[in-house]
């Protein structure tokens, strides 16, 4: 656990700022390194960091598996879209507003599903996707039904007198990566808190935890609804960027593509859902050139995966951290 | 006036499983204080009569009254936090990958913050409440014999340093009460003692008042001033411990009858 990293050992050098330093420097110019296609690769990592990000607190700190996260990612996308079609409101009204609806969203549905055994409660989680899609298609005077939402226009700010849009790819990449950041310091803090140590103490026995005095339904409670915002939050990305939203935002495969970035990077450690977007999601965007080798490569990974990095690669990712921090 | 209430005040406990009448009708008071304790065969309703207490399952009929409030039907968190009464185990549990200071530290969070919202907050105030916390985590551990493994996964430990961390965790938030659940089942005696040892200072230290489960039949009457018997789910007995264990009824239900 990263919770408890207080080792009196012996430090060689450090090079862990420099080498952080270095992949911030290459973040912000990776669109002049990287082609437009790199870039968007990068956009789509980034978009689906946000939702993983929240799965990472339910599922990797608390200990609950929830299939939930393409629900609240396309309420989000829709909240989004309509606000801006309908309302032309500036880009951050949109992000805040789609967040808050799919966190208000997740309270009714996780009052009854919480209280479900595990397995139940992922099948239950599950359902909130299809039954999100089927709303998206049949209540047809809000979203249009099977047309979906389409024209959303480019992010736009309003920032005192200074208005802007931002219109092409390295804008876009910038936004995200903005956002991409903000979201995963949100989550450091959330880990560290108090709170976050209880969220593990649930995740590691919740009849103890309650034993000393945790109140562990309204800890997941929040949990999921904090999950939901994060998911929300990305769909306003994902609904400006692409300037469409579709049932199809309601689908299975995203909720899959979170979980297998969220255990694949590492749950319960923030720079496994870091390297889960970059690997899962950008590798398979820039793969989409050659879409024969995609779902091969994808499979590949996969295997890899489950034969050698059992915990995910977080945990690789962490001793090499500490290797270059002089660690001994 | 108040005084002179028992501490906790049990009323006529009777849960089932099924058929099974685990506990049957059984009152109990402990004063304020106390070290009693809780002894029967196997099966006889002792963990069930706990479990019914302390909210973790509720009774079929009976009431609970801590301190002169009536809990029954309370959470088993809420009694913790609010009725500041607390249990072990039988089975020993702990937060396995949580190092042993952080175990200790999760322990005292909700008897520091006042409510859950604050628990999320990373500012001054929270850092200072949690340096305050690890202060007393340290000192019990200190006092608990842990101090070398401080920084080791709880999960890596023996049983019986694992049952010291369950035990320190439970001291952690200045308890009025502590139900012990078989706390030196299968220990080594060098443990055992450092138990013993432990409860003895959080009674007189600290003012903690015990009921122990215990099948150890020298520690119980070393350190019980009472002992309540359990057979088959029934309150069998009740006295002086070395009155106890010459009672023909008791070894009767002992011997298996
Ligand atoms: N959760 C449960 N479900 C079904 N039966 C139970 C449960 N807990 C205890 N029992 C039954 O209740 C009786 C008392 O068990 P228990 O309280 O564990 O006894 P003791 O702690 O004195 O050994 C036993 O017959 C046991 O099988
Ligand atoms: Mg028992």
């Amino acid at each position: 656990m990263s919770l408890t990293q207080t080792s009196e050992r012996a430090r060689r050098r450090d090079y862990r700022i420099p080498l952080g330093i270095l992949l911030f420097s290459v973040a912000l110019a990776a669109p002049f390194i990287g082609s437009r296609y790199v870039v968007h690769a990068l956009i789509i990592a980034l978009v689906f960091m946000l939702p993983a990000h929240g799965l990472n607190l339910l599922v990797g700190y608390t200990g609950l598996l929830s299939l939930a996260q393409a629900a609240f990612f396309g309420i989000g996308a829709y909240t989004a879209g309509l606000l801006a079609i309908g309302y032309g409101t500036p880009f951050y009204v949109n992000a805040v507003v789609a967040g808050l609806a799919a966190g208000a969203v997740a309270l009714p549905l996780g009052v009854p599903a919480l209280r479900l055994r595990s397995t139940s409660f992922v099948m239950c989680t599950l359902g909130f996707v299809i039954i999100g899609q089927a709303i998206a298609k049949n209540w047809i005077s809000v979203t249009r039904g099977d047309m979906g939402l389409s024209g959303i226009p480019k992010p736009y700010f309003e920032l005192g007198p200074l208005s802007f849009t931002v219109g092409g790819t390295t804008g876009f990449y910038y936004l995200a990566l903005a956002i991409g950041i903000l979201a995963t310091l949100a989550v450091f803090a959330v880990v560290r808190s108090p709170a976050g140590r209880n969220m593990v103490a649930i995740r590691e026995n919740e009849t103890l935890a309650e034993s000393l005095g945790v109140p562990t339904w309204h800890y997941k409670l929040i949990v999921f609804m904090l999950s939901a915002v994060f998911a929300g939050v990305g769909g306003s990305l994902y609904a400006h960027y692409l300037t469409v939203v579709s049932p199809l935002t309601f689908q299975m495969y995203y909720s899959t593509t979170m979980l297998i970035i969220v255990l694949g990077g590492g749950a319960g450690m923030i720079s496994g859902t870091i390297f889960g977007s970059l690997l899962f999601v950008g590798l398979t965007e820039a793969l989409r050139i050659t879409p024969e080798l995609r779902m091969i490569a994808y499979g590949l990974c996969l295997l890899v995966l489950v034969f050698w990095f059992k915990q995910g690669f977080a945990p690789v990712i962490n001793r090499v951290w500490n290797a270059i921090g002089g660690a001994k | 006036m108040t005084t002179h209430l028992p501490l906790l005040d049990i009323r006529n406990l009777t849960k089932s499983y099924g058929a099974v009448k685990a506990v049957n009708d059984v009152s109990l008071h402990i004063d304020r204080g106390e070290i009693a304790g809780l002894i029967g065969p196997n099966g006889s309703g002792k963990s069930t009569f706990f479990d019914c207490s302390t909210g973790l399952a509720r009774p079929d009929t009976g009431t609970v009254v801590l301190d002169g409030q009536d809990i029954t039907g309370w959470s088993l968190n809420r009694i913790a936090r609010e009725g500041r009464m607390l249990r072990s185990f039988q089975k020993t549990v702990t937060f396995r990958s949580l190092d042993v200071e952080e175990n200790l530290i999760i322990a005292g969070q909700m008897f520091t913050f006042p409510s859950i919202l604050s628990t999320f907050s990373i500012g001054k105030l929270s850092r200072q409440r949690i340096a305050g916390l690890r202060e007393r985590a340290r000192e019990l551990i200190r006092m608990a014999g842990l101090w070398d493994v401080r920084h080791q996964p709880a999960g890596n430990l023996s049983g019986g340093q694992q049952k010291l961390i369950q035990f320190a965790s439970m001291l952690m938030p200045e308890p009025k009460l502590i139900l012990l659940d078989e706390p030196m089942a299968g220990i080594n005696p060098k443990i055992i003692e450092r138990v013993v040892e432990t409860i003895l200072y959080a009674n007189k230290s600290l003012g903690v008042s015990f009921l122990v489960i215990e099948h150890n039949i020298d520690v119980v009457t070393s350190i019980c001033r009472r002992v309540i018997v359990l057979d088959q789910g029934q309150k069998l007995a009740e006295g002086l411990p070395q009155d106890i264990i010459q009672d023909q009824r008791v070894r009767e239900a002992y011997l298996g009858g």
